[in-house]
């Protein structure tokens, strides 16, 4: 036992001669700052960058007019809105363009039918009008498609509809 | 993503004239090919500074009359030359197509129900034969 006694001493000597309660205060000190700057580093935080979006709601209906000719999951019951798709989903870049009548001032939008893209169905408020589409042997008429085809993700999640501009006649 | 809200930002200037190619572009053309023609790597051709690279060849001009997006469009024949005559001029950098021989409709209607059964290897072989006498579109997209 005195064998361990002495060595233990000695090892609580010798570490006391080369250490001091300032450097302990120190190293903890780094620890600390260390992970108060964690935070900070340059990791991709755009999901939570996200600002939260509050839908109308007359943008969750399907009968809402400027939604003539959608199919789809409506990104206003998905966490976006009717022109915003949600956290974590991207719009997809070819788009159904159509024409939608406003029965508030009478005339004729554009409208670009984008899908949000990325994360799996949405499952919400599911809208099919379809105005004006054509069967399959005409693509570009033809809503049926999954107009994320050329996104890095193509998962179809909903679908948002934004307006372009009036249509002249 | 907000950034979706940009799409709402990409407004469409539609001018209020009876024959209207930027309209024509936007509910026939602009779905797929975008709002600055740019197109989609891999996935659609660009328009921008391209279209009016084809138009400087009568090669060239037959391509572009025959591809599936032209030759299928529910656009007439006048209609077609006017959303392409409209394209060229507005997205060339270049500002050399006021320079270029416009499409007509007579043109496109003599060249758009021929179909095009290659049209890849069509294209590489245009844009090879026009990169010999001047500026020329991508071959790949």
């Amino acid at each position: 036992m005195k064998t361990l006694d002495r060595l233990f001493e000695n090892g609580a000597r010798s570490l006391a001669k080369r250490t001091s309660r300032r450097s302990l205060l120190a190293c903890l000190g780094q620890v600390l700052t260390g992970a108060a700057l964690m935070p900070l580093l340059p990791i991709d935080r755009t999901a939570r960058a996200q600002e939260p979006v509050h839908p109308t709601p007359a943008e969750q209906k399907c009968d809402y007019w400027k939604y003539c000719a959608i199919d789809g999951f409506l990104c206003a019951c998905c966490g976006g809105s009717s022109t915003a798709c949600p956290p974590g989903t991207q719009p997809s870049p070819i788009t159904w363009i159509g024409t939608c009548h406003n029965p508030a001032d009478g005339r004729d939008y554009i409208v670009s039918y984008n899908d949000c893209c990325g994360k799996v169905s949405c499952g919400d408020c599911f809208c099919d009008r379809n105005e004006r589409e054509t069967p399959m042997y005409r693509l570009s008429r033809n809503n049926d498609v999954n107009w994320c085809m050329a996104n890095a993700d193509s998962n179809y999640h909903c679908s948002v509809s934004v307006i372009l501009g009036v249509a002249e006649k | 993503m907000m950034r979706a809200a940009t799409v709402a930002a990409t407004l469409v200037a539609v001018g209020a004239q009876a024959a209207n190619p930027a309209q024509d572009y936007v509910l026939n053309c602009m779905g797929c090919h975008g709002a600055a023609a740019q197109g989609i790597p891999g996935k659609v051709p660009p328009l921008a500074n391209a279209l009016s690279r084809f138009m400087r060849t009568p090669e060239g001009r037959n391509y572009v009359l025959r591809v599936p997006g032209a030759a299928n469009s529910s656009l007439s024949d006048e209609q077609l030359a006017g959303v392409l005559n409209w394209l060229a001029v507005t997205f060339d950098s270049s500002a050399t197509a006021n320079q270029l021989a416009p499409f007509t409709g007579r043109e496109v209607a003599a060249l758009r129900r021929q179909p095009l059964l290659s049209v890849l290897a069509t294209r590489g072989t245009v844009v090879h034969n026009l990169a010999t006498t001047g500026p020329s579109p991508p071959s790949q997209y």
